[in-house]
Parts: C-alpha cells; sequence; structure tokens
C-alpha cells in the first residue's frame, strides 16, 4: 500500500511546503551549477536512466540524493567537510572517486560545497526515481506472470497414495496424511465426543452447547450422529451469526469514520448491511454470488430489493473528511485515498492480491502494473455513496433522489462551515452561504414531488439540507479591512473551536442529529453510479460535484501524485487475470469487476476464501498470508489439497456449507488438539496437521459464552447497535456497535480488528489488561451475579456441579469439587467462587 | 482463533516481548524455537545501538502553538502590518488577511541568546537545557490529517503511531505498567495512540489526567468487591483450576501465558494504583508543576518514565485549545502561564532527579499559525514553517536551530520536516528508522515511509 503517495503528492502540490528548504538563491544555484552537472557527468550510472544503476544511488531526485546510496548518507546538510559526495568529487580517498573518469573542476566542486551549506536545496519535483511508474520492472512481466501457482485453474487431483487407509474420512485427509506419512508422523487420535460436540458448537455457532446436549451426544452411538450434529449446527440460525463476522473482518465493516468530522459523519444504516451477511450465510447464497452482491446488486438483475443491502460493503466503507477550504489537489489526494481503500479491500479481500502497492509504480514484485491500479480507481471514482431507500422505488425517481442526497448534503456541508466561520471575507462568504442556500432551496422544491408518495424520502432529504443559521437583521454596510487593528464585529453562532475533535467537525452545525447510535429509518448505505468531480474552480472554496450515469476512466499517477497525471487507463480487469480484453463498459463497471473476479479470477478467488474458511475453522491457513497469494506471500503448505477442495468447491457452486461439512468431516478436523512429544518436536508450530490445533475463544464467543453461562444472553437477532458497554446489553457480541473512530474498549482489549481496513485474520494476545477486565470489570461481576443467582436455588450440596454443567457443560471432579468447596467454606460467596470458574481458562480455551 | 492464526511463527515471536506480561510465554518460545532449531531473522526487541534515551515524552499543544507568540520574533510583522506582501501568499485553511504583529515581547535568554517571549517566562529561565527548533514543517493545513502526520507520519488511518513503533521496536522496562500511556483530559485517543496495523498491544493506553484518583483514570483497575487478600484467595483458586485444567491438556503456551498474565494482572493493580497516584508527591513538588490537568499530565509523566514507561505522551486539552482562529493575544494571555509552568517544572524535575539525560522530552503541536491575521485578531494554521522544541535525551542544550523567512511563514534555513523528527527521535532512542519495519499488506512499513533524515545538528 502506496499511501506514501498522498504525502509526497501532498509535498508537491502544496506548493511551497516542499520547498521550504529552498530559498531563491538556493534554486537558483542549483539549477545553474549543480543540476546540470548531475545531468551530465552523474546520471549515466546514477538514475533511472542509468543501464545499470551503480551503488544503488539516484542523484536524479530529491529523493535520491537525501536517501543516498548502498553506503549510507552522501551528504551532510550544511557540511560539506561532512559530506561524503564532496570527499568523492574531491578524489581525496583513493576508492571513493567520483566521477570516476574524470574529475570535476575546482569551480564545479566549489559549487557542489556551497550547494550543501545552504542545505543542498532541490527544487526537483516528482517522485523518487528511486520508484519511477517508468523505471525498469522488478517485478514479473505479464508472461511469467501468469504462470504463478495462484493464478493456474484449479482442478480436482487424485489423492495420493498412503499407508495408513482407515483414517481418512474425507478426500483431504489423504492430503494430509500422505505429508505426515511423509514426515513419519501419525496423525493424533479422534478427539472424545464431548470436545468433538463442544468443538462444533463453538465452530459453527460461537455458542457452547448445554450440559444436556453434551450428554446426549456423548451416548448416541449411532454411526451418523456427528454429520446429524453437523447439518442441525449449519441450520442454526446462529450459524449466519457466528460466520457472518468473520466475514465482516474481511469486509472491515465498521458503522463511523475514523474521524467522523462534517464530511464523513456516520453511517447510520450500516448495521442493516451486517444483518444482511448474517442472513445471507444462513441461507447459503453461493460464494460468488454474495461477493458479487456487495459489489454491485443494484446492477444485477432479478436482485430483491432486500439484497441491495449488500451495497453496504462499499456504502458504508471508511471515507477521510474533505475540508472544502483545502485546494483542489489535496481533496483530490483525500478521494485517491477513499478509493485506495476500496482497491485494497477489494484486492486484497476477494484475490489476495496486494493491488494498492500499484498506486506509485508498477509492483514491485507481483504482476500488476499502475495502468491496472488507475483501471481499478475508475470504477471506484465512478460511484457516490449515499443511502438508499428500503422501499421499492422507481429507478429515475430513485437516482434524482440519490443525486439530491448527495448535492443536499455537500451544500449544507458548505453553507454551514462558511456561515459559522466565514474567514477573512466575510462579505463573500456571506455571498456563496445565499447561494448555496438557495440552491438547497431549489432542490427541496424539485423534490416536493416525495412528500406525497415517498414521504419518509422526502424526510431524509429535509433532514440533510439543514439551512445555515439566518444573518443577524442588520446587513453588514462597513467594508471589510481584514487588518490587525480593526476589530471585527463579533460573530454569533460561531460554535467553539475547542468543543469538537476537529476544525470540520463544527462546521456541520447539526451534525449531531444525524447521531452516532444508527437511525431505523427505512434506509440503507449503498452506492449508486456516479462520476465523481473535485472543482478548483473557486480558489477559497473547492466544491466536489457528482455526476449520475458518468463514469469516470482516470490517469495513472506516477509517483500517486494528482497533481501530475499520466495516461489515462480505462476501467477494466486486472491485465494478468483477463482471459480477453477485459474493459469494463456498463456504468462504472462494478458489475463487470464482479463477474471477472468470478470467472477468469476464478481459482484465485476460491483459492483465497477456500483457505479463509479453512483458517476459520483449524485456526491455521494453507497459505499463512491469506491476503497476499502473490510473490511476497507465503507458499501452500498443502498446495494439492488447496487447489483439490478449491475445485470441488466451484463443483459444488461456491457453496460456504458444503465447505463446512467438508472441512468439518474430515478425519483432520475431528483430531484430538492435545500435545504429543514427539510430533511437537519434529513439528512444533503443526504445518503438516497432526493435531487439532488448540485456540481460544475470540472476543465475541468469549463475552457470548459467558452470557449464555449466566443466563443473561439475549439471542434476539438482528436490528440496530448497541454500544456493548450499555447498560443491559446482553446481546450477541456481533450486534454490538462497531466504531472506527474508537473502538469499544471490551473489543480492543481483545483483539478485534481495527474496521478502518480490510483485515487478514486476527492476531491473538494475552495481556494483562484482558485480566484486569476478567478480574475487576463490571460485566464480570454482574454475570457472576447471575450465575450465582441461578445456581442458588438448588440445594447446597448440589451447588458446584450446577455451576460447573453451566460454565463448562460437563460434571467436575472430586478434586474441583473440594477447591470448591474448600473455597466457600473459607468465606467465599457464590458469585465470588462463580467469577472465578468464569475467569478460568477453560472458558476462554477452544481445544 | 488459533494461537497464531494468520501470523506466522516468526512474527509471533517477533511481536512478543514488547507487550505486556508475555514473558512466560517468550520464555517458552524461545525454548521451543531452540529445541525445533527454527532460526528465524526475528525482530530484535532493544536499541540498535547505543541509545541516549530510554524514554520520551511528547508534550502535545493540539490545534497548533503560535511561534511568532512564543519563540520567533518577527520584526517585520509590526513594520508591514496590516500589509500583505506576495511571499505571505500561501495557501492555509482559511481565507487570510494582512500580516498581524505580535503584541509580546521577546529578550534572548542563556549562553547563546535564544529568543523567547514573556508569555514562557519560566521556559525562558531553564532555556540552556532547551533544543528550540524554529525551522519546523509538516504537509497538511487541516488538524486531522496534520495531526495524523504528527503522530504517525501519514495522513492514512492504517498507520501506527510513533509511540506504537517505538514500543514494538524498543519493549518495555516494566512489565506491570504500559510501555506506552497517554495522558489527557478525557483520556485522549486519535492517531496519537493507534496501533494501526501493529499488533493491538503496541498501542497507546489513553489515561484520563483530569482524574487525580488511579482508579478513575484506568478502566477496571480496582476489584471494588474484595480486598487484596480476598481477591488473591480467589485467584489462587483460579490459578489451581488452570493448573488442573493444564495438567490434563497437556503443555500450552496459551495457557501458560495466561497463567502469566493474570500474576502480572494482580500486581499491576497495586504498581499502578501507586505509579498514577499523584497525590502521593510532596506539596511542593505539586506547586512546582501547578493544579492544571496539563500539570497532572507532566507530573504523572515524569513518575511514569521513572518507573519504566518507555513513552508519555501529555495533551493539554480537551479539544484543541491551541486552534486561535480569533482573539489569539487574549487567549494565549490566559493559556501560556499553566503550559509554560508545567513544561518547565517537568524538565527541571527531570534534570534534579538525573532523569533528564536519559529522557526525551519534545514539545510543539500539529503545525503552528500564519503570520497574516484570520478574521482580524486571529492566525490561521501553517504547516510551512514553526517551532518546536526538545530537551534532555541527547539534545542540546540552548540552542536555537534553524530560520524561517522574514515574516515567519515558512521554514528557510535548515528546514526540518515532521519525518526528521521521527527519525531523529527514533535515532536518541538507539532506533535506526530505516531499519525498525513492519510487514504488512505486502510490503515493509516504516514510521518515516521512504523519508525522514537524523538531525545530527540538534545532538550532543
Amino acid at each position: 500500500m502506496m499511501r506514501w503517495a498522498l504525502l509526497l503528492s501532498l509535498v508537491l502540490v502544496m506548493a511551497s511546503a516542499a520547498r521550504a528548504a529552498d530559498s531563491i538563491d538556493g534554486n537558483t544555484l542549483f539549477e545553474q551549477h549543480i543540476r546540470p552537472v548531475l545531468v551530465e557527468r552523474c546520471y549515466e550510472c546514477h538514475s533511472a536512466q542509468a543501464k545499470k544503476l551503480k551503488g544503488k544511488l539516484h542523484l536524479d531526485s530529491k529523493q535520491g540524493i537525501a536517501q543516498g546510496g548502498a553506503d549510507g548518507k552522501i551528504l551532510v546538510q550544511g557540511q560539506p567537510e561532512k559530506s561524503r559526495l564532496i570527499e568523492a568529487l574531491k578524489w581525496t580517498d583513493p576508492d571513493l572517486q567520483m566521477p570516476p573518469k574524470q574529475q570535476l573542476s575546482a569551480e564545479q566542486i566549489h559549487w557542489f560545497e556551497e550547494w550543501i551549506k545552504l542545505g543542498a536545496p532541490d527544487p526537483r519535483e516528482g517522485s523518487t526515481s528511486a520508484v519511477p511508474a517508468s523505471a525498469p520492472k522488478r517485478g514479473m512481466d505479464l508472461e511469467t506472470g501468469r504462470k504463478w501457482w495462484a493464478f493456474q485453474p484449479v482442478k480436482e487431483i487424485a489423492p495420493p497414495d498412503v499407508k495408513d487407509s482407515a483414517w481418512a474420512s474425507r478426500k483431504s485427509d489423504q492430503f494430509v496424511l500422505a505429508k505426515l506419512e511423509e514426515a513419519g508422523l501419525k496423525p493424533s487420535p479422534k478427539a472424545d465426543r464431548r470436545t468433538l460436540i463442544r468443538r462444533a458448537y463453538l465452530d459453527l455457532t460461537g455458542l457452547r452447547p448445554s450440559y444436556e446436549q453434551v450428554e446426549a451426544f456423548a451416548k448416541d452411538d449411532s454411526p451418523n450422529a456427528y454429520e446429524k450434529l453437523i447439518d442441525q449446527l449449519l441450520a442454526s440460525q446462529h450459524y449466519g451469526e457466528r460466520w457472518g463476522r468473520y466475514w465482516l473482518d474481511v469486509a472491515r465493516y465498521g458503522e463511523d469514520n475514523p474521524t467522523s468530522e462534517a464530511t464523513n459523519p456516520p453511517y447510520p444504516f450500516a448495521w442493516r448491511y451486517r444483518d444482511w451477511v448474517i442472513k445471507a450465510m444462513n441461507d447459503d447464497v453461493p460464494y460468488d454470488r454474495f461477493v458479487k452482491l456487495q459489489l454491485a446488486a443494484d446492477e444485477m438483475p432479478g436482485t430483491s430489493r432486500q439484497d441491495l443491502v449488500a451495497l453496504g460493503f462499499l456504502g458504508a466503507g471508511p471515507v477521510y473528511h474533505k475540508d472544502a477550504r483545502n485546494s483542489k489537489d489535496v481533496i483530490t489526494t483525500l478521494y485517491c485515498d477513499d478509493w485506495d481503500e476500496r482497491i485494497d479491500t477489494v484486492t486484497r479481500g476477494f484475490l489476495g492480491l496486494t493491488v494498492a502497492c500499484a498506486r506509485c509504480h508498477d509492483h514491485k514484485f507481483d504482476p500488476i502494473t499502475s495502468k491496472d491500479y488507475y483501471a481499478l480507481q475508475g470504477v471506484f471514482a465512478s460511484v457516490c455513496q449515499v443511502p438508499r431507500p428500503m422501499a421499492e422505488v422507481d429507478p429515475q425517481t430513485e437516482t434524482r433522489f440519490m443525486a439530491a442526497e448527495q448535492r443536499l448534503f455537500y451544500l449544507s456541508y458548505a453553507a454551514n462551515l462558511l456561515r459559522g466561520e466565514p474567514g477573512s471575507k466575510p462579505k463573500e462568504a456571506r455571498q456563496k452561504v445565499e447561494r448555496l442556500a438557495g440552491e438547497m432551496d431549489q432542490i427541496m422544491e424539485d423534490m416536493s414531488f416525495l412528500k406525497s408518495q415517498h414521504s419518509d424520502m422526502y424526510a431524509q432529504l429535509q433532514q440533510l439540507a439543514r439551512r445555515p443559521q439566518p444573518y443577524p437583521q442588520r446587513p453588514t454596510t462597513q467594508p471589510v479591512q481584514p487588518i490587525a487593528d480593526v476589530q471585527p464585529a463579533p460573530r454569533r453562532g460561531r460554535p467553539n473551536a475547542n468543543a469538537g475533535a476537529g476544525a470540520g467537525a463544527n462546521a456541520f452545525g447539526n451534525r449531531r442529529r444525524r447521531g452516532r447510535g444508527g437511525s431505523t429509518a427505512p434506509f440503507f448505505e449503498a452506492v449508486f453510479d456516479a462520476g465523481t468531480y473535485i472543482d478548483g474552480s473557486d480558489q477559497d472554496f473547492t466544491m466536489v460535484n457528482i455526476r449520475p450515469g458518468e463514469a469516470r476512466n482516470m490517469p495513472v499517477l506516477p509517483g500517486g501524485n494528482p497533481a501530475r497525471p499520466g495516461e489515462i487507463s480505462p476501467r477494466r480487469f486486472i491485465a494478468v487475470l483477463s482471459r480477453d480484453d477485459s474493459t469494463f463498459h456498463e456504468g462504472s463497471g462494478r458489475r463487470e469487476l464482479g463477474e471477472r473476479i468470478f470467472t477468469d479470477a476464478a481459482p484465485l478467488a476460491a483459492r483465497v476464501i477456500v483457505n479463509r474458511v479453512w483458517a476459520w475453522h483449524f485456526g491455521k491457513p494453507i497459505v499463512a498470508t491469506q491476503s497476499d497469494f502473490g510473490v511476497q506471500g507465503d507458499k501452500p503448505t498443502h498446495p494439492q489439497l488447496l487447489d483439490d477442495l478449491s475445485a470441488r468447491f466451484i463443483a459444488h457452486d461456491w457453496s460456504l456449507k458444503w465447505l463446512h461439512k467438508e472441512i468439518m468431516l474430515s478425519a483432520a478436523c475431528q483430531q484430538a488438539s492435545n500435545p504429543r512429544d514427539d510430533a511437537m518436536r519434529a513439528d512444533p508450530t503443526n504445518e503438516l496437521i497432526w493435531r487439532m490445533n488448540p485456540r481460544r475463544l475470540d472476543a465475541e464467543a468469549f463475552r457470548d459464552c459467558i452470557l449464555q453461562a449466566s443466563g443473561a444472553l439475549d439471542t434476539t437477532m438482528f436490528g440496530i447497535s448497541m454500544d456493548l458497554d450499555q447498560p443491559g446489553n446482553n446481546r450477541r457480541t456481533v450486534y454490538a456497535r462497531i466504531g472506527r473512530g474508537r473502538l469499544n474498549n471490551y473489543l480492543q482489549l481483545f483483539d478485534f480488528p481495527e474496521a478502518t481496513m480490510h483485515s487478514p485474520g486476527r492476531e491473538v494476545t494475552t495481556t494483562p489488561l484482558q485480566q484486569l477486565f476478567v478480574m475487576n470489570s463490571a460485566f464480570m461481576e454482574d454475570q457472576a451475579s447471575n450465575l450465582a443467582e441461578v445456581v442458588e436455588k438448588v440445594p447446597q450440596g448440589d451447588r458446584i456441579a450446577m455451576m460447573y454443567r453451566k460454565v463448562f457443560g460437563r460434571d467436575p471432579g472430586p478434586s474441583e469439587v473440594k477447591l470448591g468447596a474448600d473455597y466457600l467454606a473459607g468465606g467465599g460467596t457464590l458469585a465470588q467462587y462463580a467469577q472465578a470458574l468464569l475467569s478460568s481458562n477453560e472458558v476462554q480455551f477452544w481445544p | 482463533m488459533a494461537l497464531i492464526p494468520g501470523l506466522s511463527r516468526r512474527q509471533f515471536i517477533q511481536s512478543i516481548g514488547a507487550g505486556l506480561g508475555t514473558v512466560g510465554l517468550m520464555g517458552m518460545l524461545a525454548e521451543q524455537s531452540a529445541a525445533a532449531s527454527v532460526a528465524p531473522a526475528v525482530h530484535r526487541v532493544g536499541p540498535m545501538f547505543p541509545p541516549r534515551a530510554k524514554h520520551n515524552i511528547f508534550l502535545f499543544l493540539p490545534g497548533g502553538p503560535s511561534q511568532v507568540d512564543m519563540f520567533d520574533p518577527k520584526p517585520s510583522l509590526a513594520k508591514y502590518a496590516g500589509q500583505r506582501p506576495n511571499s505571505v501568499n500561501l495557501r492555509t485553511e482559511r481565507t487570510t488577511g494582512g500580516l498581524y504583529p505580535s503584541p509580546f515581547k521577546f529578550q534572548k535568554y542563556g549562553k547563546n541568546g535564544v529568543d523567547v517571549s514573556e508569555l514562557l517566562p519560566n521556559l525562558a529561565s531553564i532555556i540552556d537545557d532547551i533544543c528550540v527548533v524554529k525551522s519546523m514543517y509538516t504537509f497538511n493545513p487541516t488538524h486531522t490529517p496534520a495531526r495524523a502526520l504528527f503522530h504517525s507520519g501519514n495522513i492514512a488511518a492504517t498507520r501506527p503511531s510513533m509511540g506504537s513503533w517505538i514500543s514494538y521496536g524498543l519493549g518495555t522496562e516494566n512489565q506491570n505498567l504500559p510501555g506506552f500511556v497517554v495522558l489527557g483530559p478525557g483520556g485522549g485517543g486519535g492517531p496519537g495512540l493507534r496501533s494501526g496495523f501493529l499488533p493491538a498491544r503496541y498501542q497507546g493506553t489513553p489515561i484520563d489526567d483530569s482524574q487525580t484518583r488511579p482508579q478513575s483514570m484506568i478502566r477496571n483497575l480496582r476489584n471494588t468487591q474484595l480486598d487484596p487478600a480476598a481477591q488473591r484467595r480467589q485467584l489462587d483458586l483460579v490459578q489451581a483450576l488452570n493448573r488442573g485444567h493444564e495438567r490434563a491438556f497437556g503443555r500450552d503456551e496459551y495457557l501458560e501465558g495466561r497463567i502469566q498474565a493474570m500474576e502480572t494482572a494482580y500486581h499491576m493493580q497495586f504498581e499502578a494504583m501507586d505509579a498514577f497516584d499523584v497525590s502521593s508527591e510532596p506539596q511542593a513538588v505539586r506547586e512546582a508543576y501547578g493544579s492544571s490537568p496539563f500539570a497532572n499530565g507532566c507530573l504523572l509523566a515524569r513518575r511514569l518514565v521513572e518507573r519504566g514507561v518507555r513513552t508519555v505522551h501529555v495533551y493539554y486539552g480537551p479539544g484543541q485549545p491551541w486552534d486561535d482562529h480569533s482573539k489569539i493575544n487574549n487567549n494565549l494571555r490566559n493559556r501560556c502561564p499553566d503550559m509554560d509552568k508545567a513544561s518547565a517544572a517537568l524538565i527541571t524535575d527531570l534534570k534534579q532527579r538525573g532523569l533528564l539525560d536519559e529522557t526525551a522530552v519534545v514539545w510543539g503541536g500539529e503545525f503552528g499559525r500564519t503570520p497574516v491575521s484570520e478574521s482580524g485578531d486571529g492566525r490561521d494554521h501553517n504547516p510551512y514553517g514553526f517551532t518546536m522544541f526538545m530537551a534532555g535525551g541527547g539534545f542540546k542544550g540552548g540552542i536555537s536551530y534553524g530560520q524561517t523567512d522574514e515574516f515567519g511563514f515558512k521554514a528557510v534555513e535548515n528546514p526540518v520536516s515532521i519525518h526528521d523528527l521521527h527519525a531523529t527521535l527514533l535515532y536518541v532512542l538507539g532506533i535506526d528508522h530505516e531499519k525498525l519495519t513492519y510487514r504488512y499488506a505486502g510490503r515493509d512499513f516504516r514510521l518515516t515511509d521512504v523519508y525522514g533524515q537524523v538531525m545530527h545538528d540538534l545532538l550532543t
């Protein structure tokens, strides 16, 4: 992800920041005495044009000079005597004489010394030549790229021969066993039935089985008892809550923005997308369709209104705040960052490719070009994020409505900003405010036809069209003099500059009315096709305009710099994956993008999701870098297994439930997870799958299981999100509000990923702060009390056993009974005892 | 969740050691690594070369303090007051007016005659311990992106803050306290403490320094129901259950790690109660700092570095008080005294305790302010040139470095970018900013990305 492009471009476009170093004299000196010498005498070996770059040193950019070469820095600003460049030019070191064939003249060397004394000012703009778009490719060319393993077709593979013919229960087991046998390792024995049922429940629903369910399963010796259990769990509504949440990590689901300022307020309807994901999982919507709907449900014929909610994937994508007082180039760069996020999430998430690395230059390792990147940028520059109505509405009306939403939102932002903070040209600001407010009125009038038939939609527009505060009656007649000693009239209604998180936070005065808590109004976060254009014609105020139905083809931006656009790269799919001309023709191209992912790139897309699902079951992927199947990523530990399973997954119509069942019924997945000395020595990281990986409950399952044990779990499905810290919120954690600016403390503590970016897989930490939560939080104390209350109702002699059944779903052993009895006899209360059990490792552990 | 999902074993080994309470786990893994003769190129935790500083404290003035009123006197502002020469036609966030003189008197202080205005008498009196950089510059004129730049070197919301990078690079010295603490009224937040793509354990711990009771500052620090002895008894029960469970299952990294973390948490309750308790300071010390939240923050910063906390940020908040778009002169008169007093007291206190040499103190905001007026009596944001200062930790004292132009708008002599500052701070902590990397989304990232130069001129 070459996000530094942003920085670089800002350096360049902000006119003088980058040149802060340069006095005019310095620049002149550079142009007259330094640059010509560099070009004539140095570039041959030290530039992008060099046939062979020497000493890893680039002298053809400011960056290159600052970075130095293989041996480090070449100059110390202000100190020529300490600069190796001068040492080299002076030929004082016999091993360092540059240029090697003929020394520069004394005068020329003198100018270099003067130049360094001035701090080596360097007005050259543009990307560092170390990484220009035109540089010779260091990555793969297309031809070679097409041969990359991950891009090859997947086909079913005849299983290898194995010695132990009794072990395998599914085809995948034979691939696993062959590798184990090769390494001289035996698989672990099958896990006992109580472990198996607990594992299966947690795996597929994120909840524990009750004591009774465990015991019934332990006693059921029918041959297909386990398969029946898996079928039953896959049919459970809780399955979608568990597996939908996994997907939401991939889709970086969040309900607001990192800063949530005036132009990037929270998404009040994002929760509907979360609910859609849960339903889609429960319905086993084929994975290819599941993804395509999220990219372009509105452009897929025959899609129900309910399925349009899938667009929340794009509609609630994170965006940066764009203060309209910034220049066109600054605003453009911020949009480029938004689009970059989409490219990154789509390509890493669905294709396991780090396409965002090609923002500033061709990918350094993978066969992905900057043109590929900007071809995709065009897709996202051609969509606009706005809420859509839940109700059916004719397409023309809906498009008009959505365009009005965007326009009203922006006009309202701009008018309120200028009204509240007119800056030093209050008269001009007032004129603009009046013009903007006038346009808002006009739009409301044009849209007034909605009042009768679609009053919700009209109300939504009304909410967006916040008129700025009226000006005081007395017109300002004094000429405005922005000079020091003239005190302007106190500005009424200017919000307190200190109150908000950022400057823009105040501009949209009524931002809070949209609230942070979400809304149940009948809308969902979505997108529609409309090109985004940034209008910098007003020097003081940059406008953002959209053109519905108009798609944009974007230019390649070498170095990621929007101020210096290169050639246009028409919207199309990634070249190395395309089987033919993949130019997009329909609207933004979202639908075609989805199609190409599941036709041309189907083998890759299948491998990526199969690997993810495998990892969510086993706790360890086949390809360790789950979102990077490129050259820098890891190779699969079981390539044939991955290919075969992927091929069969496609053949089973991309059914995730089929895939779950195939994995869950495998012998590999039913192994015990206990450590074995011989295998720990031979393969300590369990690469060969000689056991099931012992896991730890994630934030969601841990909290849900505690609530379940205490009897407080509220299993109501769906609906508006609630903050986890809200008292009485006993719902499943999947329904928690997910903040991108400030993540809930509990979630953060237990390794929930930041929702600002695609998460390839969670890391797992074990920290003392987590244990402080377990030991001291009101949540844990409450659940312990709830549990004690339930258990107190049974006779004293049964309480410890009852507690074990509730918390662990099993009976206690004699030593455990004694520990508990001693604790209670020593003055511990039942609630304190309950909290001890809830705090113990067995609750969080998932063997 | 597997124990190591999505992370290779190597990354996992790389990532431990800097966090809290991973000691037991680390020991075991190291052991296993040796046993399995896995010898990966691990991310080494600790300085790469002898450091000048072990700790760092950032005094952060959100909003952007005005350099021409504090450290960078510009007589030309008075001379050309109200005028707008071409060279001040730099685009900032808002439309601005003519040059606006500072009403504050400057004098030269210390062995080298460093300029300080009458707003900052306490800092002026210790100027020989302070390294003033007048030629800072950054890349964005709007608060949020500029603050992200200041803290993480980048505008993108995915980037780790420098405190997180430092924790990742150096680990912590005190396993019973967080390695990176962010003090601010309301608890701070935002990009300053973000771990971004680095593992979550490197994230800064926000602490509300408008509170003075430790249990109000740190969530879940105290058990409200059990006294320490009763809690110990409860924990002994938990650990007995855990030991029994581990015997039944077999040896496991997580099971062992959590047993250790529980113990650490138990001790942390008491250690943190002490560390965060400013009321235990002698009255004279408290008076030296003052009584504002910022003063508490500065005093806490000293108490924390004393106990081995690696990085402490102190926010002058809440909100962004230094964002003086109007009435700047009055505002500065009101706001500077407690800031000046507490900042100077911190430096003096560290020095008296022999901690200043090993603690790098950095002072500043996300940018400075314009020499031209905004709305008559305010100043707009200015990323082109502004002042920051450093003290201790290998920085030279009593010097002024770099210059802005005639009006104090942009850095023209020896400019120091925000990346140079990051590179230099990492350098004094013993880290080569080009070598501290983390692999994410297909490439190795650095705090300074492809930028940054160590500013050796600022160092002893």
